[in-house]
């Protein structure tokens, strides 16, 4: 996927995560438009749409509740881990704030991804 | 500190000066708190091993992670708390020595013949025995033990915070006995928050919670004591604190942790 089908604020993962950050972050996506585009960033880098980076994270069978995919969050984790360590040119902060800001969009969309201390 | 004071002070803190060990006088102090608790059949059910989180190595410490425990990796002292059904044995012996000093007296009906013909054989025994049964028993004494040792380091200036833990890793690498059953880890070090940790937390109201009399009666408290306590600091303002948001904004920026 190359680009998004539409504007990413549009995506309801993207508006879970807004909503999380208000409301329960302190913080004002509408201030800082970066986290949107390290997120847009990362779609790229993954070929999936906000709501299909979630996605990738659950294992959801017909008939039964859906649960938070062991694998599919470990894939998730490791793309996080590589796309943070893809930014070229950019200082070990400037590249935790990427991986991080992915890590916050997921875990306001309730799949938590520990990566520690990205000092 | 007084004991209100130290007890209205708690609060699990779970951002930690990483860079700041923690005296081992204060681990010692807060074990000797622990030991001191009230505990059944005067067996010391809680087990614990101290281990400072930069002795690990970073595998071991990753493989001790369950998803809601972030912060182990932040405290600089894990203290890993087991229950061991096990101090049941013993426990005959010293019931006997608990009547020998005079804690327990024939006043209330204790004796030697007493523990070895009834208490051990009829109680105790059958509880050793049975670890399902015995567990509730054994971890509500292990509470008490942690509870104090967390007060005892409140009082020191530290921060704590009780986290669950993986067990079979510890247990590979700290040579945990088969026989322990793991409870809580026990997190210590310096508050990298503020130490009121944005507020008190909200509990539910006295009278939803303890009854008087009856079930169905609610205890009502006394909004004297209610001020008493607020003036003697076990009651101190609720969370959340008009600055915790940013407070901890500022945390994760500076150990550069998700927002």
């Amino acid at each position: 996927m190359s680009d998004l089908k539409a504007p990413s604020e549009n995506y309801s993962s993207v508006q879970t995560w807004y909503k999380g950050l208000r409301e329960q972050s302190g913080v004002n996506p509408a201030s800082d438009l970066s986290r949107l585009k390290v997120l847009e960033e990362f779609c790229r880098y993954a070929q999936l749409d906000p709501d299909e980076v979630v996605k990738a994270c659950l294992l959801e069978k017909e008939g039964r509740e859906t649960r938070i995919s062991i694998k599919g969050r470990k894939r998730v984790a490791q793309m996080i881990s590589d796309f943070q360590a893809s930014g070229e040119g950019l200082s070990p902060r400037e590249r935790a704030y990427r991986g991080n800001t992915i890590r916050s969009f997921l875990i306001h969309n309730g799949i938590l991804l520990q990566a520690g201390m990205q000092l | 500190m007084e004991y209100k004071e130290v007890v209205g002070r708690r609060r699990s803190i779970r951002y930690f000066q990483t860079w700041r060990p923690v005296e081992r006088e204060k681990i010692q102090i807060m074990l000797e708190a622990a030991r001191q608790a009230s505990c059944a059949v005067n067996a010391t059910f809680m087990k614990a091993i101290v281990v400072e989180r930069d002795k690990l190595d970073p595998k071991t410490l990753e493989s001790l992670k369950t998803p809601v425990s972030g912060q182990l990796e932040l405290a600089p002292i894990h203290i890993y708390t087991y229950a061991d059904p096990s101090a049941f044995n013993g426990a005959q012996g010293r019931l006997k020595k608990l009547v020998d000093v005079g804690a327990l007296n024939a006043s209330l009906g204790w004796s030697h013949k007493f523990v070895d013909e009834f208490v051990w054989p009829n109680i105790l025994k059958p509880l050793a025995e049975n670890l399902p049964q015995s567990i509730a028993l054994v971890a509500g004494d292990v509470g008490v033990a942690v509870c104090q040792a967390m007060l005892a380091g409140v009082d020191e200036g530290l921060g704590v915070c009780l986290t669950a833990f993986v067990p079979e890793p510890v247990k590979k690498a700290l040579n945990v006995p088969d026989h322990w059953v793991p409870m809580w880890a026990l997190l210590v070090g310096y508050p990298a928050e503020s130490w009121d940790g944005g507020g008190q937390r909200p509990r539910p109201p006295m009278e939803e919670i303890y009854f008087e009399g009856k079930y169905g009666t609610p205890f009502k408290p006394d909004p004297k004591v209610t001020e008493e306590l607020k003036a003697k600091k076990l009651l101190m303002p609720p969370a959340p604190l008009p600055w915790r948001k940013a407070e901890v904004k500022a945390l994760a920026q500076m150990f550069g942790l998700p927002e």
